[in-house]
């Protein structure tokens, strides 16, 4: 990680300077925009295909028994092989997916036994594997920086302050021994605590120590005052570096596999009788899915990374009929999401208002005592600004949104009266009940309607020129009779009859 | 470009299927048992039996879409690893999403990935000939449709535009006509004997028993065994008929049973 890191920082220094990126990354909205833009682009490109294999849910279940996998591999870790791993520790991050390819496996196996629905399959694999998660954790980690919000929210406003320090110019590093000239001395108490005396006791005995002995990286000596030359030093956020691998490789997986993907989602017997093994691409889509899981785990812990798989997906399922274009949409929508909902958290709505003034003014209103700074949960913000997105599709969408389908509805409705009145005339015109059918005082018994409501459509048709009025009965201009063949042609079609 | 191997080791033309000893259990009870099953090159075969017979079974697991329990299947002489480029599959209309953000050309095209291979994408080339095969079942102007806006008549057609793509030898058609017009099912079965008029062979899991001496040159009776297998003519008695669907006498099969009994 650490190298990759350097990499990164290698390319950027090309464009900005260390100073540059330096304020960049300790902006905690930066770096947690970063961050979350990142889940969110995975999260809807994979989110896409869940939604449409009708598997959204397992997002969620994933989600939570990577904490499994995490755990397991940190007590290895630590308890086997001494070490001291930390959350972007490609050890954890694999067992993580192993977890998440588990959970599958178990749920598809509880499922295959045909006792169990899929759906309640799901339900029993996830918690079972999350109990025992939570119970390792209890027990055996104790130590471990797991709390309750952590595994709730995450932690993505504090993602900026865990840093790796990398140094590029005058890497002085610093080692100070006793024999050094910065060495400095004082005098302690050697026995004092083995006797429990203090050191104005009898019997105390005193050693020369020194007091700034060890290494010191390069960061630490000019902290400490140790360098002449400032080093050139990057602070570089530890899950910045982890977030933006998934995401490449995210990124790379479902490009590259775009066809086989698309093809074993739609129809996975043909593409099984082809020769794709859609069973192979299903786990590969499930470790890609566990890996976001983890890397978003830190940041925005277990209960919402679902929001960020399934939100944007289903808003660009609204929008669009064409599965790139789902994918573009739906990750566009969900960095707008990470990136408006962290000034949500501090009070601005999309930059367009303050909660504050809002809280202010409702206070002013009503004396509601209410507090009157606004700063809330992160990921919980990014969540609700996604899902503001999503209903705006949902209500706007130009072609399946509620206001569209009901103003087509209505427009539709209020043409058909008017067809049926033009069919009817089209249909009597000329024939020897003439006078009886199309008589303008009686058109209205024959449809059943009220006679004001058909007396205004035939003002409408009359102002229209589709109609006109000859000694008393209703005909048809030659407008008229066009509209009614259009009608016949495109809405009362059969199938297309093929030669 | 894939051909079919034209003669075997011994010289002879194999047969276009050959089935031995095929059998497939769900959950320990059989769905197929013990089909043998040859069927010539260049016939239109439909396959026939009462629900829950392995009709669909027999095609998925001639495919390997589903395991089998025992058994081989081979195609033209070979396996079916070795079968796939010449093997065309049209799966039940109701196994996939249709409302799924795709369009017509685009499923047509899938017909072709075999071809491509893994990762290739398709391109000017593919997108002529899936617009070839819309023609042909007369779906050319539904090219850009979102496939959700189809009928049940054009969501089959869709189906058998992607299988003419495919270029097969061999074809396996799971249901093309349920709850199809009457239009459609003529348009369908002209699409097909225009394949076997090419020297295709065709297998059809079917329904309509009243249909399958019009349409079709050979039969399958299947009833979890197959019970008759041959052309037609000699096949498709009344006899071997109430063997396959037992006491379980439709209104279709009494009608065959009256016409066979005048003509007799």
């Amino acid at each position: 990680m650490f190298e990759i890191e350097g990499l990164f920082i290698k390319f950027l220094l090309n464009f900005f300077s260390n100073l540059e990126i330096n304020t960049f990354l300790r902006s905690p909205q930066n770096t947690a925009t970063i961050i979350g833009g990142l889940i969110a682009i995975s999260g809807a490109l994979l989110g896409t295909f869940l939604l449409l294999r009708g598997m959204s849910l397992t997002s969620d279940a994933i989600s939570h028994t990577v904490l499994l996998g995490i755990v397991v591999a940190f007590m290895v870790l630590t308890q086997l092989l001494g070490q001291e791993p930390d959350l972007s520790s490609p050890w954890l991050i694999i067992g993580a997916a192993a977890a998440g390819v588990a959970t599958v496996v178990l749920t598809e196996a509880i499922y295959r036994s045909g006792l169990v629905k899929q759906d309640a399959a799901l339900g029993l694999a996830f918690p079972l594997m999350f109990a025992i998660a939570v119970i390792l954790v209890s027990r055996f980690v104790q130590d471990v920086h797991m709390d309750e919000d952590a595994v709730m929210i995450g932690e993505i406003g504090v993602a900026w302050a865990d840093t790796n320090s990398h140094c590029l110019e005058n890497c002085e590093a610093v080692t100070i021994t006793p024999d050094s000239p910065e060495a400095e001395f004082s005098r302690q108490c050697t026995n004092c605590r083995e006797l429990g005396i203090g050191p104005r006791d009898e019997g105390a005995v005193f050693s020369e120590q020194c007091s700034n002995c060890g290494e010191y990286s390069p960061a630490q000596a000019w902290q400490a005052g140790l360098l002449e030359t400032e080093p050139l030093l990057i602070f570089w956020p530890k899950s910045i570096t982890v977030m933006t691998l998934i995401t490449l490789l995210t990124l790379a997986f479902v490009l590259v596999f775009f066809k086989e993907l698309k093809l074993s989602t739609f129809d996975p017997a043909l593409a099984a009788a082809l020769g794709f093994r859609p069973g192979v691409l299903h786990y590969a889509l499930m470790v890609t899915i566990s890996l976001v899981a983890v890397g978003a785990f830190e940041a925005v812990g277990s209960i919402l990374v679902i929001a960020f798989f399934i939100i944007p997906p289903a808003a660009a399922y609204i929008l669009t009929d064409n599965l790139s274009r789902m994918l573009v949409i739906s990750s566009l929508i969900g960095a707008a999401g990470a990136y408006f909902g962290y000034d949500l958290a501090r009070g601005s709505v999309l930059g367009l208002f303050q909660v504050d003034a809002v809280l202010r003014g409702l206070n002013r209103a009503f004396d509601l005592k209410l507090a009157e700074t606004w700063n809330s949960s992160i990921s919980a913000s990014m969540v609700l600004m996604m899902f503001l997105f999503f209903f705006a599709a949902w209500v706007l969408s130009p072609k399946y949104g509620l206001l569209s389908t009901w103003l087509r509805r209505q427009n539709q409705e209020k043409n058909f009266d008017i067809q049926v009145i033009l069919a009817h005339i089209f249909n009597h015109e000329g024939t020897d009940k003439e006078r009886e059918e199309l008589a303008v005082g009686t058109l209205y018994h024959h449809f059943r309607w009220p006679a004001s409501t058909t007396r205004r459509m035939i003002d409408q048709l009359l102002s229209n020129d589709l109609i006109y009025i000859k000694d008393g009965i209703v005909r048809l201009t030659s407008d008229g009779k066009e509209r009614v063949e259009v009608f016949r042609e495109t809405q009362l079609a059969r199938e297309t009859v093929i030669q | 470009m894939k051909s079919k191997p034209e003669t075997s080791e011994n010289g002879e033309t194999p047969d276009a299927l050959v089935i031995d000893d095929l059998t497939v259990a769900y959950n320990g009870k059989p769905a197929i048992w013990d089909v043998d099953l040859r069927i010539p090159e260049g016939v239109l075969t439909a396959i026939v039996g009462p629900n829950g017979a392995g009709k669909s079974t027999l095609i998925k697991a001639a495919l390997q879409l589903i395991p089998r329990a025992a058994g081989t299947v081979r195609f033209f002489g070979l396996p079916y690893e070795k079968a796939r480029s010449f093997v065309g599959y049209v799966p039940q209309r109701g196994s996939v999403d249709w409302d799924f953000p795709t369009s017509v050309i685009d499923v047509v095209t899938m017909g072709l990935y075999g071809q491509l291979g893994w990762i290739r994408r398709p391109g000017g080339k593919e997108h002529e000939i899936a617009m070839y095969a819309l023609e042909q079942v007369g779906l050319e102007d539904f090219a850009n449709r979102q496939i959700s806006q189809l009928s049940g008549g054009q969501q089959q057609r869709t189906f058998l535009a992607r299988a003419l793509v495919q270029d097969a030898q061999i074809y396996f058609m799971d249901e093309p006509f349920a709850a199809v017009d009457a239009v459609t099912e003529r348009a369908i079965i002209a699409i097909m004997r225009e394949l076997r008029d090419r020297g295709k062979t065709v297998l059809v899991v079917h329904h309509d028993l009243q249909t399958i001496e019009e349409y079709f040159d050979w039969v399958t009776l299947l009833n979890v065994e197959v019970v008759a297998s041959g052309p037609v003519e000699t096949t498709f008695t009344s006899e071997k008929l109430r063997q396959t669907y037992g006491g379980r006498v439709s209104y279709l099969y009494e009608d065959k049973v009256k016409k066979t009994a005048e003509a007799g």
